[in-house]
């Protein structure tokens, strides 16, 4: 299994990023895009909850109405963005936004992975040394972000000036 | 890239999952810290096992506009001493902050400012 090399390129000259993912890694993102968003209408799955984290710690009731206020806009917002990634996935370049929304995304896969592999602060994955799917898939997506991270830091002053 | 679809193209990611109950650990908080009603409200981003440094920084310059180094520099403090302070305001702002906090995935609560 070869490592991800260069999966995003940033175009600052046109505001875009590249992206250099091979036909194989578009398939098994749209893949598993298609198979979260059933998961999120759905809603029923435990780790789904780190999705929607508390905002007030010391007041259930506080909290309670924000979920209430905010639960539905953050389901929209990430069905939004799978909505992005798929109808995006085959092109080779994308606007800013989009590939923000590929990002928030790629994010959640790895908090509901993680969060179902029970990942702690001790873990550490080889990408060379495991063979276990799930592993794979949530070091994968690691790799993916951390070089989508990379690909999109040139846009951040720009874009905080829109 | 390639190869890698060899393995998980066409395993179907949440059937294959362990269906075990799932243990949400939430942050300890300091239920000492008594509040007054005029002070602001302060947002306070976690440490967590799963979001990668430089996805936390990335997120702190995107909704802040914060410089790489602030962000750089809050996103340590989060992952040395647990939490960091990244924003404040009145509680509607706070709430809104902690929203697109929790919307890019970040761990992010809100809670009235006990040091001023």
């Amino acid at each position: 299994m070869s490592q991800v090399i260069h999966a995003f390129l940033g175009r600052p000259d046109l505001k875009q990023v590249e992206i250099r993912l091979d036909n194989e890694s578009r398939e098994v993102l749209l893949g598993l895009v298609k198979q979260f968003r059933s998961m999120l209408i759905d809603d029923s799955d435990q780790s789904l909850q780190r999705l929607y984290p508390p905002a007030y710690l010391k007041d259930s009731e506080l909290n309670d109405e924000y979920d209430d206020l905010v639960h539905d806009d953050l389901l929209k917002e990430k069905l939004e963005s799978i909505d992005v990634l798929e109808t995006t996935i085959w092109l080779e370049s994308i606007e800013l936004e989009d590939f923000f929304a590929w990002m928030q995304v790629i994010n959640s896969l790895r908090l509901v992975l993680g969060t179902r592999l029970n990942v702690s602060e001790e873990d550490e994955f080889d990408f060379g040394q495991i063979h276990d799917p799930e592993q794979t898939l949530f070091v994968w997506l690691a790799v993916l972000l951390e070089e989508a991270v990379i690909a999109s830091n040139f846009s951040l002053e720009d874009f905080n000036k829109t | 890239m390639g190869g890698f679809g060899e393995v998980v193209a066409h395993c179907s990611w949440i059937a294959m999952m362990n269906p075990s109950p799932i243990e949400i650990v939430e942050p300890e908080v300091e239920e000492s810290s008594e509040v007054k009603h005029d002070q602001p409200w302060i947002v306070i981003v976690w440490n967590d096992p799963i979001n990668l440094m430089s996805y936390v920084s990335f997120v702190l310059q995107k909704l802040f506009g914060y410089s790489k180094e602030k962000a750089d520099k809050l996103m340590l403090e989060v992952h040395h001493q647990g939490r960091a302070v990244v924003s404040a305001g009145n509680r509607e702002r706070a709430e809104f902050d902690v929203f697109r906090l929790h919307g890019h995935g970040l761990w992010a609560t809100m809670e009235k400012d006990s040091s001023s």
